[in-house]
């Protein structure tokens, strides 16, 4: 009698079971079909991945009191406020500079974070937001750039790629992702920058700035971009105001990394300390002024009194 | 959102100030004047909660010119901000504190240096070579750590600030459409156009 | 956002042999956007009495004009120079007068005392914005750096060290210690206090 009711009951633990078994076949069935050739991968592409949620009434509130530390200071996860980043179309490619700093709340973490994501040899990411979101779902994003180029025989559109990640974000809006980046790399159509964040934004542009020293990376940006541009003025362009923003902004700075994406691919440029940038510039790089770029060296021994000029005693 | 700059130059400082007045959603005046001519090398750039801006900023220009007329000298510049400040702090510990944020430019005739002080509703006072209140200042300062010259002459000095309006233009989402520019050197105050 | 985190700021004392340091940064800035890389928090008192005031940047101000003021009254009614003891008793009850709406600063103090034989004594002192005073015999910091400057200071100070190590020692823990504080920073200042002069250098830090 107990194995018949356990057997057709909704809520016992074998029906439970049985639920699950079918939900995991029904998976199987669809995925690899859906996602076309395998061509050897098709064990890792199962369809979009699904994530557990917390077992509470209001999942999306339960988590806020978990990422954010303004909620709760001791959440367990931290979200990463601080960055700046920046990319930028001209003539010569896309110039990508961002900071390395990660703070959680006013202590310094970390000075030597990656906040450029390599997706491929043509495309760029880069991060802000939760740094975990942006590393995960772009490398995922890798993963579906590559298996585009296996069964098209040709490499995806950088339109394409973000507009990818686009609708994945996006499918998970309002559960606690955070993340806004730049797609950036080399296509047929040229050099193309995308934004695009977690609320589900895809922006087109020429250039574009995130992160909490974005503002003072645009006033410098803005005030010296040209589309003419050479590669040397552009790499100086970008790697000054990084500069500026980690200057002002006290969540962002430690060191730029800079990367140049051109026709063959992207290239890292260089790594340069913020510190050193403000006493002694970039060291010897091409398109670099000399000296530093801080505003005391700069104008050391300048002064703004204007006295009248000394009349010779009659 | 109002927004504020100044910077030095060679013997003098450029006061801005844009000329919004707004109210809940609507723009009220767009031709107010938010900067006080205190002395007659002396300028005061307001900007904060409305009624207490118009208030304090009066408060301040009449206790300067009561000075004056006591003492038959006006206060040098680094005098009038340290004595403004001051109001503001104690302002700070009162039932009604005043929330204005202010630049204050001068000119100090007996030295021949400009002085250009950023003061904040807390009576936070610092002296700068060049300040900004509201979110322009987001956009200005690194663009001023770029292309301030202390040595400037004054059309350069506008190119600059002309610079720093552009930008705050271009960028910020609710930017003023116009700014009042004023100038104190040794020849004393005006007002100037871009 | 903390009241005490709002401006930024921190200032450490050290003591030597026959002689105390004291340092801070010179950032002064509005939560996240730096604003002077200029902003004294130190302030002489007396020749060899130097006060250092972290915390709210308003009341810094004002604190710095109020202990001038009172330190001036002590001079002229008693005719002759404050000890730094009576000094930091001065300060705890100047903050104490304020226990239901206190200044937003945690004072730090050093000085050299006289002793009967005619020497000089060692001497820092920090209390917490109502006043509540702790006399310590190596360090003390505060400011928003504090937990890390604690971490640095213990691991790198020593006893009966001479003005120019002292000056090393409390130059590396700044530096080092501000360097991992996003509300500090934009360069320091040191002041080291002898017997017979007071040596007062400005440090290149990371300007971010």
């Amino acid at each position: 009698m107990n194995s018949f009711a356990e057997r057709f009951s909704t809520t016992s633990a074998t029906s439970q079971l049985r639920k699950a078994q079918a939900l995991a076949a029904e998976e199987d069935d669809i995925s690899d079909a859906m996602w076309g050739s395998e061509a050897g991968f098709g064990s890792l592409a199962k369809g979009v991945p699904t994530f557990s949620i917390p077992a509470v009434a209001d999942p999306t509130a339960f988590l806020r009191l978990h990422t954010d530390d303004h909620a709760d200071p001791n959440c367990r996860i931290k979200i990463q406020h601080g960055t700046t980043t920046l990319a930028f179309r001209f003539q010569g490619g896309v110039i990508v500079a961002v900071d390395s700093r990660a703070t959680a709340g006013s202590y310094v973490a970390s000075g030597t974070v990656k906040k450029v994501i390599e997706i491929n040899p043509y495309l760029l990411g880069t991060m802000a937001g939760g740094a975990a979101d942006c590393q995960y779902w772009e490398t995922y994003l890798g993963i579906h750039c590559r298996l585009h180029e296996l069964r098209n025989r040709e490499r995806i559109s950088v339109s394409a790629a973000s507009k990818y990640l686009s609708n994945l974000v996006y499918g998970y809006k309002g559960m606690g992702l955070s993340m806004g980046t730049m797609i950036c790399g080399w296509d047929k159509t040229g050099p193309a920058v995308f934004y695009v964040d977690s609320d589900g934004t895809r922006l087109k542009g020429d250039l574009f700035s995130v992160g909490s020293g974005s503002t003072f990376a645009y006033g410098v940006l803005d005030q010296g971009y040209r589309w003419d541009l050479t590669d040397e003025e552009a790499q100086e362009l970008g790697r000054r105001s990084i500069y500026a923003a980690g200057h002002r902004d006290a969540f962002s700075g430690n060191s730029c990394n800079l990367y140049h994406v051109k026709e063959d691919g992207w290239k890292f440029i260089g790594n340069y300390d913020i510190a050193k940038m403000h006493y002694d510039g970039p060291g010897d790089v091409p398109g670099a002024p000399g000296g530093g770029y801080g505003y005391d060296i700069r104008v050391e021994g300048l002064t703004s009194a204007n006295p009248p000029p000394v009349t010779a005693a009659a | 959102m109002e927004t504020s700059f100044a910077i030095t130059g060679k013997g003098y400082v450029i006061v801005a100030a844009d000329t919004t007045a707004a109210r809940s959603i609507v723009k009220m005046k767009v031709d107010e004047d938010k900067i006080k001519t205190l002395s007659p090398h002396l300028l005061m750039a307001y900007s904060g909660e409305p009624g207490d801006t118009i208030q304090f900023a009066e408060y301040v220009e009449r206790n300067i010119r009561l000075y004056q007329i006591r003492n038959l000298y006006p206060l040098r510049p680094s005098a009038a901000a340290s004595w403004i400040r001051r109001s503001l702090a104690e302002s700070l510990r009162s039932r009604k504190p005043y929330s204005v944020n202010l630049l204050v430019g001068g000119y100090d005739t007996a030295t021949h240096e400009p002085h250009l002080y950023w003061v904040d509703y807390l009576g936070t006072m610092t002296e700068v070579p060049f300040g900004a209140h509201g979110y322009g200042s987001y956009f200005a300062l690194s663009l001023l750590d770029r292309y301030h010259n202390p040595e400037a002459s004054l059309e350069e000095g506008l190119v600059t600030l002309k610079r720093c309006i552009d930008e705050v233009s271009k960028r910020l989402v609710v930017s003023p459409g116009n700014y009042k520019i004023k100038v104190v050197d040794k020849d004393g105050v005006r007002e100037v156009t871009l | 956002m903390s009241i005490m985190e709002y401006n930024g700021g921190s200032v450490v004392a050290m003591v030597g042999k026959d002689c105390v340091a004291i340092a801070s940064d010179l950032r002064l800035g509005n939560q996240a956007l730096g604003i002077s890389s200029n902003f004294q928090k130190i302030f002489p008192v007396t020749d060899r009495i130097y006060l250092g005031l972290p915390g709210l940047a308003t009341d810094v101000t004002t604190l710095r004009e109020r202990f001038r003021f009172r330190v001036n009254m002590y001079t002229i009614k008693e005719e002759r120079e404050i000890e730094p003891e009576t000094f930091a008793h001065l300060v705890s009850s100047t903050l104490y007068e304020h226990r239901f709406g206190p200044y937003f600063v945690e004072p730090v103090m050093a000085g050299l005392s006289k002793t009967p034989s005619g020497g000089v004594k060692p001497f820092i002192a920090a209390t917490d914005l109502i006043g509540c005073l702790n006399f310590a015999k190596d360090f003390v910091v505060a400011g928003t750096a504090s937990s890390k400057l604690f971490g640095v200071a213990e691991g790198l100070w020593e006893p009966d060290l001479e003005p120019e190590d002292l000056f090393e020692t409390i130059s590396q823990t700044l530096l080092n210690a501000v360097d991992r504080d996003a509300f500090s920073g934009w360069g320091c200042i040191v002041h080291v206090i002898t017997k017979d002069k007071v040596v007062t250098r400005t440090l290149k830090g990371r300007m971010d």
